[in-house]
């Protein structure tokens, strides 16, 4: 008899090994390093939306006691060897001077020099022996500025004659990208009805509890710079710090082990990581920054302002012919930031979960005297999910249909999958219409029905609401940085204690956990014997970050692919152990030993230690020791797009069927969620506990941004909400009751079946809610056109329809 | 600054004497002169309660006190919940339920409900949330918090928690 394997880690809630070390406070994150002689960073921002630069005076903060160095962007472009913020996502400007899409660049340095474009800019900084001093500087600093117009609103700045923000492009418009499929016009002249509408996603961010921090340690002697940076991109910072820090030699140690929540805040090229380091190469010390929330809301990429003017072709059954979107948003500065990624993402992805065969999709990015624009979880997939499940609902409002009948027919069938959408993804594996059945009846809707109707009577507002979120995760595009494979060394030790080095990094996520559980099924090691090296630039492999949920589709895979190359590996060697061909052998349990015969083994240490020390021992040709490195390319993705701009730039399509009930109090636009159900698929579990985690937290961030997250701007370009104080991240008491159900459907193109989780939450309570909170308003005819839906937003919309009603 | 004031301090049980400047906020203190990292924080505004700690047995935001003010108290900070390798119970009920995740506002978090569980051994699921209504966390949606304290308060007063 064969020893029975043991159960699987998979698929099973095991707890984090993260866990330990952070809850004794014992964690080290960027802002815990300390440098002996380490010299801090403040930054002097700019205090207007649109101005051009008379004067940066740093000489009075320079007299300070405790001030050793400063430096303004004039200085930094006289250094001669400083080049502009290197573009980021892309790896080059060149390949989008022409065709789809259109792209343009500025040359913004580390400091701003000539003008300013947003309040927040980093214009100056001083660098002291602490912190407060620092501080002390930078009201020191004597900064003239000469007023410009400011542009704030992006319809304003498409204007002919608006005020430009870069003087030589000859307008305001950063991107242009479309995309289409199908016979579009032909869909609009066969339709019975054309809903129209405007419909604005509002401007919000992820606000991470660790701000952004940087530390520099420039080594002068060997020319390299050791770099610890809040990122999910540490690879490629390295990368661009050396495009931008053009000095000869330069060589870029970065460290990222530890980050406290990234949410794509963490997902750009950040101007601090090329100052910070150039003012300890400049002093010969070490040199930290840390980010004060102040400056994280001016200074740190914001997300989601988009204006969408769309409209359906659509038959009176509900069934939807086609759609036609042009997208506005408003990006703010033209800094590095993956903001012009996520709004072509929210023009492949407005089809949604829908069969809609005809499509055609305008995307502008245009720049406003606003904070740059970026990726925050839901990745421009949160946009185009809350304009087509809003439109789903007009629609239905429009032909007097049942909003859950318009979606059950639009749906795509289960069968139809791998689907090619209309915009080129292969969407990988849907049940939608059994999810959105399965929350209804968690919901018990005719309940909620009934419950809504003796309401009505009382003059009471209730409403239902329902959405199906699809959140295509592990992204891909081209020239880009994430360019689609992910890279794992693995390394079994002579004692078969298991090291794993992926290229990726953890935000929180869980990697180390989710790793050795992979690697303790397939190479039958126990969890603790895996140790997870991650967030290091000189032990890891190249890896494009962590982003996109790409880790649990591309990096399961490539960790998965490896343990099995290193397992053969093992099962080849006992093979010349025990004289016996590997076909015929069995690896279970710690041991490999011939099937049938469970006296005949070996166990996998002592394999170990035959590969690291009996070389000679090894099959011919083979390689000694138990180390390799295995790059898994994604199979679902492309890279070039064809000539109408369809490309599959997603992998995996988790998804999220979500319903809601809620009530309004008309008196004062105050929302209750009274019922909240979740029936969420991401394929296969990895590990229900964090999976779970994961999307519990992510409809934390979705309750924030439909509610209560907003940054808005004065018509000056001053940002209104720039503390924890006037920006309402959601606490303990705004999280409602919820009724959360799995379904999994496996991802056919992965071997562990995964899809990306942890992002659908966030994109499914905007539209939802909006839903719910139409549906409740209904009998005053009122539409939701934007978001958050603050108790002002409702009360305004209430007053006006009772007004024009009287 | 010259006018650096003597501070004296009990953290974690032990004695601490030092030095600081009269400016520097207690948050500070702990983190650069008293060298405890695990106290952080995420705001200017004394909103996210990442630097909770428990001051004189009352939990406290560390970052709107200055150091001085400490002068003469005692202090528990997250560094002070274990008792060697073995993680108290309260911690070991965050792990089992997954109440954190990237870890940034854990040891407030953590330090909040400690706080919470000395001054009330049952609290209910409405007491717990505004015991940590001062905590902000982006990762958990505060759900699995909830459960891990509920938890902890069983396990630390067997009689009077929910069952």
């Amino acid at each position: 008899m064969s020893a029975a394997p043991r159960p699987p880690l998979v698929g099973t809630p095991v707890m984090r090994k993260e866990d330990p070390d952070i809850l004794r406070g014992q964690a080290r994150y960027t802002f815990d390093i300390d440098l002996p002689d380490m010299l801090h960073v403040a930054v002097y921002r700019s205090p207007a939306a649109h101005a051009r630069i008379r004067k940066v005076d740093l000489s009075r903060a320079l007299e300070l006691p405790g001030v050793v160095a400063g430096l303004t962007g004039e200085q930094v472009r006289q250094l001669g060897y400083v080049n502009p913020l290197s573009p980021f996502p892309f790896q080059s400007r060149d390949p989008f001077k022409r065709g789809n899409p259109t792209i343009k660049f500025f040359d913004h340095y580390c400091l701003a020099y000539d003008k300013v474009r947003f309040v927040g800019e980093p214009v100056a900084a001083v660098v002291a022996t602490d912190r407060y001093i620092a501080e002390d500087a930078l009201d020191l600093v004597e900064v003239e500025l000469d007023p410009l117009p400011p542009v704030v609103d992006s319809a304003a700045a498409l204007e002919p004659g608006s005020e430009r923000l870069y003087e030589d492009w000859d307008d305001n418009v950063m991107l242009t990208f479309r995309v289409s499929g199908g016979d579009v016009d032909a869909a609009f002249d066969e339709a019975d009805v054309v809903v129209k509408e405007t419909i604005h996603s509002g401007r919000f961010t992820g606000t991470p509890i660790e701000t952004r921090a940087v530390v520099a340690d420039y080594d002068a002697s060997v020319k390299t710079l050791s770099l610890w940076t809040t990122t999910q991109i540490g690879h490629a910072i390295g990368t661009l710090v050396e495009n931008t820090i053009g000095l000869p030699g330069l060589k870029v140690h970065v460290n990222f082990r530890r980050i406290g929540g990234g949410y794509g805040q963490k997902w750009a090229f950040y101007p601090e990581e090329i100052l910070v380091p150039l003012l300890s190469i400049l002093t010969h010390r070490p040199m930290k920054w840390v980010e004060t929330r102040r400056e994280h809301m001016t200074g740190t990429i914001h997300a989601r302002e988009q204006t969408h003017h769309i409209e359906a072709a659509v038959r009176r059954d509900g069934t939807i012919l086609g759609v036609r979107d042009r997208i506005v948003a408003n990006i703010g500065a033209a800094y590095p930031t993956g903001g012009l990624a996520s709004i072509v993402t929210t023009g492949m992805f407005v089809p949604g979960a829908y069969q809609i065969a005809n499509y055609e999709g305008q995307v502008q990015g245009v720049v406003t005297n606003k904070t740059p624009y970026g990726a925050h979880r839901g990745f421009g997939k949160s946009e185009a999910c809350f304009v087509i499940e809003r439109m789903v609902d007009r629609i239905a409002a429009n032909l007097d249909l049942d909003p859950v009948d318009v979606r059950r027919r639009n749906f795509i069938p289960p069968d139809a999958f791998p689907y090619r959408s209309v915009t080129g993804p292969r969407y990988d594996s849907g049940r939608y219409g059994e999810a959105l059945d399965k929350a209804l009846e968690l919901l018990d809707r005719d309940h909620w029905r009934n419950v809504k109707k003796e309401a009505a009577a009382e003059g009471r507002y209730l409403g239902i609401g329902t959405c199906l979120v699809i959140e295509p995760s592990s992204s891909t595009r081209m020239g880009s940085y994430n360019a689609g494979y992910y890279s794992v060394r693995m390394r079994m030790d002579p004692n078969g204690k298991v090291y794993v080095f992926p290229g990726g990094s953890d935000e929180g996520q869980g990697h180390a956990t989710s790793i050795s559980q992979l690697v303790g099924d397939e190479l039958q090691v126990s969890f603790d014997d895996v140790m997870v090296v991650e967030g290091d630039s000189l032990a890891c492999p190249y890896g494009s970050g962590s982003y996109s949920s790409r880790f649990s589709v591309v990096g399961t895979t490539a960790v998965t692919m490896a343990a099995r190359a290193l397992r053969e590996k093992l099962t080849q060697i006992a093979s010349v152990m025990l004289r016996h061909p590997p076909g015929g052998l069995e690896y279970a349990d710690g041991k490999v030993s011939v099937e049938g015969r469970p006296e005949q083994a070996v166990s996998v240490s002592e394999v170990a230690r035959v590969a690291y020390f009996y070389p000679f021992q090894l099959p011919e040709g083979m390689d000694p020791g138990l180390e390799l490195l295995y790059h898994f390319r994604d199979p679902n993705i492309e890279f070039e797009a064809d000539e109408r701009g369809r490309v599959a730039m997603f992998s995996s399509f988790p998804y999220d069927a979500e319903a809601a009930v809620v009530e309004v109090e008309a008196d004062t636009g105050l929302l209750r969620i009274l019922k909240f159900v979740s029936v969420h698929d991401c394929g296969n579990m990895l590990n229900p506990l964090i999976v779970r985690g994961q999307h519990v937290g992510a409809l934390a961030h979705g309750f924030g941004g439909a509610l209560y997250e907003e940054l808005p701007y004065s018509e000056e370009g001053q940002p209104m909400a720039a503390t924890f104080k006037d920006y309402f991240l959601p606490t303990a008491m705004e999280m409602p009751e919820m009724v959360l159900e799995h379904i999994e459907t496996p991802n056919p193109f992965t071997p562990g079946g995964f899809k990306g989780a942890g992002e659908t939450g966030t994109v499914g309570p905007p539209a939802v809610l909006a839903n719910a909170v139409e549906d409740a308003l209904k009998p005053l005819g009122i539409a939701i056109r934007r978001l958050p839906l603050t108790p002002n937003y409702l009360w305004s919309l209430i007053q006006e329809a009772r007004r024009s009603r009287s | 600054m010259s006018d650096r004031v003597k501070i004296g301090i009990t953290i974690n049980g032990a004695p601490h004497e030092g030095e600081a400047p009269a400016r520097m906020l207690l948050v500070d203190y702990i983190r650069d002169v008293v060298g405890l990292k695990g106290t952080r924080y995420g705001c200017d505004t004394s909103n996210c309660g990442s630097c909770t700690i428990v001051m004189d047995g009352k939990s406290a935001k560390s970052c709107t006190f200055l150091a001085v003010q400490a002068h003469g108290r005692e202090l528990t900070t997250i560094e002070g919940l274990a008792e060697g390798s073995e993680l108290h119970p309260l911690q070991a009920a965050f792990q089992e339920a997954h109440a954190l995740q990237c870890g940034f506002c854990t040891s407030g978090m953590v330090m909040s409900a400690h706080a919470l569980l000395s001054q009330n051994s049952d609290p209910s699921p409405d007491e717990i949330r505004e015991g940590i209504i001062g905590n902000l966390c982006r990762c958990t949606g505060y759900v699995p918090v909830i459960e891990a304290v509920q938890l902890a308060a069983r396990r630390l007063d067997p009689k009077g928690g929910n069952p």
